[in-house]
């Protein structure tokens, strides 16, 4: 009877066991993203290592870019999504300019990113998406979002590798959670600080997270977009610049607007 | 079920300043997401001049702090003297090893001064940390530990600086834990500093959220 049996299916090289076959349309590519508005500036700032598990793929990968003469867009997570993501979101600004004859505010930029993030719901963009900028009456704004779209303004907001272990000091030096003014003194208001204090509190979360986290470091790009008619003497002033760190101010994309972006840039640690 | 080191949730850190050292903890003891005590103490003095902290699975907690008690008042007994923070430490690690195959769910946080010798007469501030089986780590800046360790790592990181005096260090470790636990579901719920120096320690009880 052995002899009527079915093969089994191993003795069979070309039937072998089936294999389980899937694709897998993300990936993770670290590094870490951090806005923090002030009274009339905001600072967008990302570390420009891209990586994927152990394996550094670039040293130099942008994840910040200036969207409009007063918005500044960051994203962190899939880096293929978050490249596509910029590339639409800067189509739409452009047809909203044919549209217009004018440059689409920040607020209105964070609404059409929910819109366009939750119109991917149930395949998403894998991307955090951070805004910052200047808004209508000229005070830095900072809007920050899932992958989804859900969103919020804040005065600061840390994404992506380090979130971690950066939001912990922010709130304590930003919002300035669990202190306490000293008695008679000024009470605390976050969003108040100076551009000077504020760089210094950007490079210290960025040279923190590079000791701690793998996923960062390389480099440190930081863009400032400054209120109209704001004094740039505290930024460009060649006193203010630390070892290795340059500044470059951003030609405007608009007419008129004299709102001004800096691109300041500095090494952080490569291992 | 979730991991053991994340069923009751807790944080320890410590730190090194100018011939002192500090240790801090949350108080917060858990059934994950429900809090049932906010007076779970994870550190535990061996001396005046010596603690530790254990975050980890609470029943590891008493195990281990029994099991460590009993060694140490062996060790008092045979030795007629005080262990010192760098035996303690390798104690604690043998220990753990010990149980390589079925482990401990805690990774202990030790801080002393070493009392003054005449080979060492001006020994320096002492804080080692480990991994759930015995691994030692014996850093000159800060050790953390527990359910907030990332959050911890990045405000100690950036909050620490060298040869700070015993009242800034309490400041430093203060604002590093409580702003670490802040961010953290599983820590928190009050908090305890110790800041140790050669003729005193001082503890203190932190108002925090309690959230």
């Amino acid at each position: 009877m052995a002899l009527f049996a079915p093969p089994p299916m191993y003795a069979d090289p070309t039937m072998a066991a089936d294999k389980q076959h899937a694709f897998n349309p993300y990936s993770e590519n670290g590094g870490s993203i951090l806005a923090i508005a002030g009274a009339d500036f905001t600072v967008i700032a990302g570390d420009t290592r891209q990586s994927e598990g152990y394996s550094i793929q670039t040293r130099y990968a942008r994840k910040v870019w200036q969207l409009t003469d007063r918005c500044v867009i960051a994203t962190n997570g899939f880096a293929a999504d978050g490249n596509n993501f910029v590339k639409r979101i800067k189509q739409r600004l452009e047809w909203y300019e044919h549209a217009h004859q004018k440059q689409m505010s920040i607020k209105a930029i964070a609404r059409l990113t929910q819109t366009m993030l939750y119109g991917n719901r149930f395949f998403p963009y894998f991307a955090y998406v951070i805004l910052g900028g200047i808004d209508e009456d000229g005070t830095g704004a900072v809007y920050s979002f899932d992958p989804i779209g859900s969103y919020e303004r804040e005065a600061c907001r840390a994404a992506g590798a380090a979130q971690s272990l950066i939001q912990p000091f922010l709130d304590n030096q930003i919002y300035f959670r669990n202190q306490t003014p000293a008695p008679g003194a000024e009470p605390f208001v976050p969003g108040r600080l100076p551009l000077s204090t504020v760089l210094g509190l950007v490079i210290d979360s960025f040279t923190s997270a590079t000791e701690r986290e793998i996923a960062v470091g390389d480099g440190l790009e930081l863009y400032v977009v400054m209120k109209k008619g704001r004094t740039t003497d505290d930024l460009v002033g060649s006193d203010n610049l630390i070892k290795n760190m340059q500044v470059q101010e951003l030609g405007a994309l608009g007419e008129g607007g004299s709102e001004r972006t800096f691109l300041v840039s500095l090494p952080l640690k490569r291992d | 079920m979730g991991s053991p080191m994340e069923y009751n949730g807790g944080s320890v850190v410590a730190m090194v300043g100018k011939d002192c050292v500090a240790i801090a903890t949350d108080l917060r003891l858990g059934q994950q997401s429900i809090g049932v005590a906010y007076n779970f103490d994870k550190v535990v003095a061996v001396n005046d001049k010596l603690y530790y902290g254990l975050p980890g699975l609470a029943t590891d907690v008493y195990s281990l702090r029994e099991h460590l008690r009993f060694r140490v008042n062996m060790y008092r007994m045979k030795e007629e003297r005080e262990i010192t923070p760098k035996t303690f430490t390798h104690l604690v690690s043998s220990s753990l090893y010990e149980k390589r195959f079925g482990p401990w769910f805690i990774e202990p946080v030790v801080a002393g001064l070493p009392q003054p010798t005449e080979l060492d007469p001006h020994p320096k501030p002492f804080i080692s940390t480990m991994d759930t089986i015995g691994c030692i780590t014996t850093p000159k800046d800060f050790a953390v530990a527990g359910t907030a360790a990332d959050k911890l790592y990045g405000a100690a990181e950036g909050l620490w600086e060298p040869d700070l005096e015993p009242d800034d260090l309490f400041e430093t470790i203060s604002q590093t834990l409580l702003n670490a636990v802040d961010r953290d579901c599983l820590s928190g719920w009050g908090a305890i500093v110790h800041v140790i120096t050669q003729d005193k320690v001082v503890t203190r009880r932190l108002r925090s959220r309690m959230d």
